[in-house]
């Protein structure tokens, strides 16, 4: 017989404190772009959504809770590719009026 | 293991063409759930398909026969390549081996009864008889079929008042179709393997399967966003490919390759996959280098995803971004390789059985081996410059994808047309046709490399007389090959009805799907096998089955 | 490369099959929607001015507030599942529902900053948008076609969510077989960090 699935049951105060901090981190982005932080501002944002993204995906969609090496994979897997994606496009567009 | 002897002849063989489930008559087709019918329901339109860009393209060719060819208008000639182009790329090539051979025998190899998602795999086909279906529509109605290329560059896809939108919807259809059979195979080759069947046993086919599909779910989103962009921009002006509204038709092309090239794995991966099946039962002998050729099917679907831009080496991208494209493209060229030498050192000093599919898998090393090597050319930046938009370029990917993938194809065909079908084709009639084709083939796209180099632009109605007589030679090559191709067709067509009666391992080969019935029944195996040995373990094989 | 029980038996649901089948479909909409943050990244690069400019025209508070629904939204998905899980149906029910209603509130919310946008002559081809700079033409054709497929993915899970709550209520959907429910909420989830990643560069790079 399979083994049955190990019921992961989270905690409902676990789900609510995520949230907290989701609403917090809300809240810091907010701030942060009403500030002058130049060359910053993209990399604070992209860094709070990327953390933001993290909680959701680990607490709310269990992915914390996965065992199989492949879920462990495939969100790395995915930000590889769009990162290479967008890096190669990059290496066209950043230096169209050649290299310095 | 294996399943002869008495036991056989006593039980009462129903193959999955017999069995009744619900349904009746052509919904018992329509509305399978069964792998094996739904590799079948694409085996007919997908050669459907085929023939029909044979024809597109056998009149392409009528046109080009002489200069100042009149037997069309230039504005048909312009539809006649974009329509063999969509039809061939999207309705044949990406799909034919993973949703013929990949859908028929991915579960069989590894023990399984059907796919993860038998529903979902229905849902596939429907979405891509839909797509073509939009797609036939864009020719037949309205002002006209596309007259963009198949690459439907901007700003001139934008522009142009044919059947664009219509067009690319079909294949936004075609593209979801392809990524849920990508997410199926995924997801039944991580949980439906049998017991004992380690990743290290399985198949090379599965193995390449995987690869693909993989390719599928990660590229294939990017074009289907792409195309959406393409209605949009038409439908409400957008912008964002537009120059006159600040886009860039340079990100356009960015994005479009970005799947179209993968997009090429996608074609090739499978077919090298039925190659390293093939090569072991024919000089029956171990693979050799099992793991090299599992991980350079994945390198190939890894780096290949990051050489797109050499499409574009002319376009005006930066001389920075050009470089980078040509040295990965370059990289890309040694997975390939590898698993060439591979498939060579496996034949070298094998007990060779010159049959059908063994002959198809040479042509294709030889044919692959060909269009590999043209492309290290158009790959280096300088030559690209002369050789962009000649005919060196289709010459190229026809050797690729139709001596690679198309003859990968055909050498599927003639392996498994027997456990398929439970029939036996006449193998004398399908060398002579392998003989024929490989003349005409090499006739025609040679004269294409050849006409490249020599400067005779691509897409072109009509031509300069210095190139006729190559262009003379191409056409004739490609009579030559239609007539080997008809042979080979007709010869596999008369075996379905007329050809004796198969064995269930004619070829003695040793993976799963020979040690089951010709034709499968329809739960494919009895008993879920156990498996103690590896797929191409012919030593053991033969003392224990 | 894998795992202990690698096989599914014989007329046994796969839970975990069917999870990772959906997981891979949210990969190919990640990299749908990550099709089109490349043609935002590259435009902002090019137009980094005329982003900033039309971004203030986005109305943040509206953003924001769109942003703390999903938020809500996510948090009572997964409260839903849990709830089914220790078969308390009703509560599960009860918790789906609020998650529609704050996405239908989220597109009702979104349906009033586009009208207000297009009163204002600000949508595609609009003469008014055109007569603007290159980069704010892209910035809002962006704006609208990113925010459009995303409400569109809101739109198509709430129906989701209909489908499953009917599920639920006639105990299709319960506690020894729930996998419909926590694929519906990967789903859900998938478009909350959407507009996660949504909010911050359309309405805060001013």
């Amino acid at each position: 017989m399979k083994p049955e699935e190990e019921v992961r049951k989270t905690r409902y105060q676990t789900y609510a404190l995520v949230w907290v901090t989701l609403i917090i981190l809300t809240g810091i982005t907010l701030s942060a772009a009403g500030r002058e932080l130049g060359g910053w501002t993209v990399l604070i944002a992209l860094v709070i959504a990327g953390t933001k993204s993290g909680l959701v995906l680990n607490y709310f969609m269990h992915l914390r809770s996965e065992r199989l090496t492949v879920f462990k994979v495939i969100i790395p897997l995915v930000l590889a590719v769009f990162l290479v994606f967008i890096l190669l496009t990059f290496s066209d567009l950043a230096f169209r009026g050649g290299v310095k | 293991m294996t399943t002869t002897g008495a036991a056989e002849s006593i039980r009462p063989r129903i193959s999955f063409y017999e069995n009744q489930g619900r349904h009746n008559g052509i919904l018992a087709w329509i509305l399978t759930q069964d792998h094996k019918r739904i590799g079948i329901l694409y085996f007919i339109f997908v050669m459907a398909f085929f023939f029909s860009g044979v024809v597109l393209g056998f009149f392409m060719r009528l046109q080009m026969i002489a200069p100042g060819g009149a037997i069309m208008k230039p504005q048909t000639y312009n539809s006649l390549f974009t329509l063999h182009g969509i039809i061939m790329i999207f309705l044949v090539v990406i799909p034919a081996i993973p949703t013929i051979f990949g859908n028929f025998f991915l579960p069989i190899q590894i023990g399984a009864r059907d796919v993860a998602f038998p529903r979902i795999n229905l849902l596939s086909w429907w979405l891509y008889i839909s797509g073509a279906a939009i797609v036939a529509l864009s020719v037949f109605t309205g002002e006209g079929p596309p007259d963009t290329g198949w690459t439907f560059y901007t700003p001139y896809s934008l522009r142009t008042t044919v059947n664009v939108p219509l067009a690319v919807f079909g294949l936004f259809i075609l593209g979801m179709s392809s990524i849920l059979t990508g997410v199926n195979f995924v997801t039944t080759t991580h949980r439906l393997r049998a017991p004992g069947m380690t990743w290290h046993r399985l198949p090379l086919f599965v193995w390449a399967i995987y690869s693909t599909s993989w390719v599928q779910i990660l590229a294939t989103p990017v074009i289907g966003v792409t195309l959406a962009l393409i209605m949009i921009e038409r439908f409400f002006g957008v912008g964002v490919f537009d120059p006159a509204k600040g886009g860039d038709p340079i990100l356009y092309q960015h994005m479009f390759w970005i799947y179209s090239h993968p997009a090429t794995y996608i074609m090739i991966l499978p077919a090298m996959g039925i190659v390293s099946d093939i090569i072991p039962v024919f000089a029956r002998k171990k693979i050799f280098g099992y793991m090299a050729i599992a991980i350079s099917g994945v390198a190939i679907a890894a780096v290949g995803s990051l050489v797109w831009g050499h499409h574009m080496f002319v376009s005006g991208q930066s001389d920075f971004a050009a470089l980078l494209f040509s040295l990965l493209t370059f990289l890309v060229a040694i997975p390939s390789a590898i698993k060439v030498f591979n498939w060579v050192a496996t034949l070298h000093k094998g007990s060779i059985v010159l049959e059908p599919p063994l002959l198809f898998c040479l042509a294709f090393i030889f044919l692959f081996s060909i269009g590999g090597l043209t492309g290290l050319i158009q790959g280096a930046l300088a030559p690209n410059v002369h050789l962009h938009d000649t005919y060196w370029i289709p010459g190229h990917f026809h050797y690729i994808i139709f001596g690679g993938m198309g003859f990968g194809l055909f050498a599927a065909f003639h392996y498994w047309f027997p456990k398929m079908f439970g029939r036996m084709y006449n193998r004398k009639m399908a060398v002579w046709a392998w003989v024929i084709m490989l003349i005409g083939f090499n006739i025609f796209y040679f004269s294409m490399l050849l006409l490249g180099w020599e400067g005779m632009p691509r897409r072109y109605y009509d031509y300069l007389p210095q190139f006729r007589t190559l262009h003379l030679t191409a056409t004739f090559g490609s009579w030559i090959l239609v007539a080997g191709l008809i042979v080979m067709f007709a010869n596999l067509f008369r075996g379905l009805f007329t050809g004796e009666k198969a064995k269930d391992n004619p070829w003695d080969a040793s993976t799963l799907e020979w040690q089951i019935p010709s034709p499968p029944p329809t739960e494919n195996f009895e008993e879920i096998p156990v498996i103690q040995r590896g797929p191409y373990d012919f030593k053991e094989f033969d003392q224990n089955g | 490369m894998d795992e202990t029980t690698a096989f599914a038996l014989e007329g046994q649901r796969d839970a975990t099959g069917a999870r990772l089948g959906m997981w891979l479909f949210i990969l190919s909409e990640i990299l749908l929607f990550g099709g089109l943050f490349i043609l935002y990244s590259a435009y902002r690069y090019k137009n980094p001015v005329d982003f900033h400019h039309a971004s203030r025209e986005l109305d943040v508070i509206l953003g924001t507030l769109n942003t703390i629904i999903l938020l809500t939204s996510s948090l009572s998905m997964a409260a839903s599942i849990a709830a089914i899980q220790r078969s308390q149906r009703k509560l599960s029910m009860v918790l789906l529902i609020a998650t529609m209603a704050l996405g239908l509130f989220f597109l009702l919310n979104k349906g009033f900053e586009w009208g207000a946008k297009m009163e204002h002559g600000i949508y595609p081809n609009a003469p008014t948008l055109l007569a603007r700079a290159k980069g704010e033409i892209l910035f809002f054709g962006l704006y609208y076609v990113m925010t459009g497929l995303h409400g569109l993915h809101v739109l198509v899970g709430v129906c989701v969510l209909l489908v499953m709550l009917i599920l639920l209520s006639k105990g299709k959907v319960r506690s020894t077989h729930f996998t419909p429910l926590e694929n519906s909420g990967l789903y859900w989830h998938l478009v909350d960090i959407i507009w996660i990643f949504l909010y911050p560069l359309f309405y805060l790079i001013s």
